[in-house]
């Protein structure tokens, strides 16, 4: 599994196409979570769930970077970000190769 | 020497840092709590807490007027059980809670300015006094929000101060997704 992290419109999505256009691509992880946690999923059922769609092919998955900021007021919204974090550290852990997307220039970090 | 492990929030930064220090070969580590105790603080104090069992440090909790750290850890060094020579390595987390702690102390609000120096200048007592100093810090900065002024003060401090770290640092790394990236 590849990883791509980034920030928004930093062009990740157009990284994964031109570089893995073998792969399947799963776009937005990030909301992904913030649904599940909506859903009241928890960090390992949402983790699974992840698992299970990708468990058969080739698979990228990109996430927005979601931590470069203030502690958010909602707490909802904390919680989205802290869970999304900790849900890519251990992917990122799991991945064959990560990304990092900065102005379109993808970064291998692993 | 100080090296500075910058990072988002669950970034995985704490755990990058208290690998950097369990890799180094200094064998007396201390870790240097910043974060004040409170039902918000309660469940991530802990989850640091059994991230940290078994790496063998000894905790030191200041949340403000971190120099005072010194004492407390030149009496444990004198205590009979710890007498030990050789070098030590302290851990500092996290900078943007101390940041936040020292500038609304008792409701009376410091300045960037005021406040980025009392912590640099503490900062550098700490670094004289030890080995190696691994500071962890937050990047806050990236959510493109527009803040109240005391918001916008707070990350004035804390971007000053990270600023300075980094140019007097030896090694910097950036943590994104718990892997370092080294700057």
């Amino acid at each position: 599994m590849i990883l791509i992290v980034g920030g928004s419109y930093q062009g990740k999505t157009e990284y994964a196409k031109q570089h893995f256009s073998n792969h399947n691509i799963w776009n937005g992880l990030h909301l992904f979570v913030k649904e599940k946690l909506k859903k009241n999923l928890s960090e390992e059922q949402i983790l699974d769930e992840i698992h299970k769609k990708t468990d058969e092919g080739h698979w990228v998955l990109i996430s927005d970077e979601l931590g470069n900021g203030i502690v958010p007021i909602d707490e909802k919204d904390t919680q989205w970000r802290e869970v999304t974090g900790r849900i890519l550290i251990l992917l990122a852990k799991e991945a064959d190769e990560v990304y990092r997307v900065l102005l379109g220039m993808g970064q291998r970090i692993k | 020497m100080i090296t500075l492990v910058y990072g988002g929030s669950s970034s995985g930064k704490s755990e990058f840092a208290e690998n950097l220090v369990c890799s180094s070969r200094i064998q007396k580590k201390y870790y240097l709590a910043t974060m004040k105790y409170s039902p918000d603080t309660k469940e991530r104090i802990h989850r640091h807490r059994v991230l940290r069992e078994g790496k063998g440090f000894h905790t030191l909790e200041y949340a403000v007027d971190i120099s005072n750290a010194l004492k407390e850890l030149k009496e444990f060094e004198t205590t009979e059980s710890h007498a030990s020579e050789g070098k030590c390595i302290l851990l500092l987390e996290c900078m943007s809670n101390l940041v936040a702690n020292e500038m609304f102390l008792d409701g009376e609000i410091k300045s960037a300015h005021q406040c980025a120096d009392k912590i640099l200048k503490e900062v550098e007592a700490l670094e004289k006094q030890t080995d190696s100093l691994v500071i962890v810090t937050n990047n806050v900065f990236e959510d493109g929000r527009n803040y109240d002024n005391e918001t916008k003060e707070y990350m004035k401090a804390l971007g000053m101060v990270n600023r300075q770290l980094a140019a007097s640092a030896e090694s910097v790394f950036e943590v994104v997704v718990g892997i370092g990236i080294k700057q």
